[in-house]
């Protein structure tokens, strides 16, 4: 059973379409989110966990609707939106408090060794963190319920090349406990390295969601890195689009 | 419910707001407004409204394991708090000037409004259109707090001069009753702003669920 199944998911704003996104997250994999600023990258992850309300579509985690189990559903996955940029104020250890009595598994220990993992200090406040630190820690706060689906956006984003490293290193290890990883990420090098799948989303609309293998068969060129095969097909959509 | 109101307490008020439910001891003060201690403890409230949005408590309470309807329930929990906190001095203080204060000068001089069971309604209706104006606005962004903040000063304006008016006119006067003079019309009065408060609230209460569920964040 897949872990996440996302059906025909269409969201309107004015001069905005997402249209029937569709894409399955299997247990153990990582799977990467690419696209353009406005793609509808973030508007297709707040639209599978209801932070917008899609015009049309359906998502199932663990083959539950979301809606009317989100409370279910969130005990078992994580969101995460790049770095902390709430209660700034508040040190770590207040938020680590709060935080953890709503969730039913919340692991201590793993919330300490995450702590150690990523240096960071429970008596430091958001505010007194870099942005790296910030997204270490959201990860550090969605990893210590032991979620098995972590949804990030953007996660490695004002992340310097070590912690990049040291965070895909992560995903895989989580990988090998049976999580799925859905993160969007505009460093796609950060893919070629771990990612077992790719959706790829152009002006609202799925390209092509698929193993890493099937996507570099089907849309790459012989040689071609994730970032190559992504700039070219944005330039000939580009030019398709002066040159109507 | 009890993590969120934890959550509410703990991460989202400000200090200030509790010491703001202190301003129901107005009621004790002669010659004053007193529904004006209602007003200060919603102030307070705003207060932490603001401050929560300031900390974007909305995206926090949305990446923890709660519907969004159990959000808007964990904020009116938190006003009802509050409110309930400043009500129940606001009922000792009635209580004390009802009964060993009732025949004290200065109350009996008192040109304005006194406390008796009718102001404690009142004072519910105020909180009411606290909730009704206020919180219900806030929901319907869950981000602007101007608009309805601004409606709720209107509103508790008009009722404050209505609640100070009312017991000038003529026939009416025992709106403003002593101790437990004409308290058949006391407790009529308290039961209509309880009955005036549980509407608002309900009513608000629902409005918010719907119109926060269906905002796109």
């Amino acid at each position: 059973m897949s872990i996440c199944e996302v059906r025909n998911l269409c969201k309107e704003y004015p001069g905005f379409k997402l249209k029937d996104v569709s894409f399955t997250l299997e247990p153990g994999t990582i799977t990467g989110f690419i696209g353009r600023n406005g793609a509808g990258k973030t508007t297709t992850l707040k639209s599978m966990l209801g932070h917008v309300h899609p015009s049309r579509g359906e998502v199932y985690y663990f083959g539950l609707p979301c809606a009317g189990n989100e409370n279910l559903i969130k005990q078992r996955i994580s969101y995460s939106t790049g770095t902390v940029n709430y209660y700034p104020k508040k040190k770590l250890k207040e938020l680590i408090a709060v935080t953890r009595r709503f969730y039913a598994n919340w692991d201590d220990a793993a919330c300490a060794a995450y702590l150690k993992l990523f240096e960071l200090d429970p008596e430091k406040a958001p505010c007194e963190l870099s942005e790296g630190m910030k997204v270490k820690c959201n990860l550090m706060l969605a990893l210590s319920h032991r979620a098995e689906l972590l949804i990030l956006d953007e996660p490695t984003s004002g992340l310097d090349p070590f912690s990049r490293d040291e965070l895909t290193e992560l995903f895989t290890f989580l990988k090998t406990r049976g999580a799925a990883i859905l993160f969007s990420t505009h460093i796609t090098s950060d893919l070629d390295k771990c990612a077992d799948s790719i959706v790829y989303i152009r002006s609202g609309r799925l390209v092509l969601a698929a193993e890493k293998s099937e996507f570099r068969a089907r849309l790459g060129l012989p040689g071609e890195t994730l970032e190559q095969t992504m700039l070219r097909l944005e330039k000939e959509a580009r030019n398709e689009a002066y040159s109507v | 419910m009890k993590h969120i109101l934890y959550k509410e307490t703990r991460l989202s008020a400000l200090k200030l707001s509790y010491v703001f439910v202190a301003s129901a001891l107005l009621s004790l003060v002669p010659a004053y407004p007193i529904l004006l201690g209602g007003f200060f403890t919603s102030l307070g409230i705003f207060y932490s409204f603001q401050a929560m949005r300031e900390n974007r408590d909305i995206g926090y309470s949305l990446l923890l394991p709660v519907s969004k309807a159990d959000i808007v329930k964990g904020k009116f929990a938190f006003v009802l708090l509050l409110e309930g906190a400043s009500f129940i001095i606001m009922t000792i203080v009635t209580a004390l000037r009802m009964s060993v204060l009732k025949d004290a000068a200065v109350y009996r001089e008192n040109p304005l409004m006194g406390a008796n069971l009718v102001f404690l309604g009142w004072a519910l209706v105020m909180f009411g259109l606290f909730n009704l104006c206020f919180v219900r606005g806030f929901f319907k962004t869950a981000y602007y707090i101007g608009k309805p903040f601004v409606y709720f000063c209107v509103c508790a304006g008009a009722v404050i001069l209505l609640a100070e008016a009312l017991w000038h006119v003529p026939g009416l006067g025992a709106l403003n009753a002593f101790g437990t003079d004409h308290i058949a019309l006391q407790c009529g009065a308290l039961a209509a702003g309880g009955a005036a408060f549980a509407l608002m609230t309900y009513a608000s209460l629902r409005r918010s669920v719907y119109t926060f569920e269906h905002t796109d964040l």
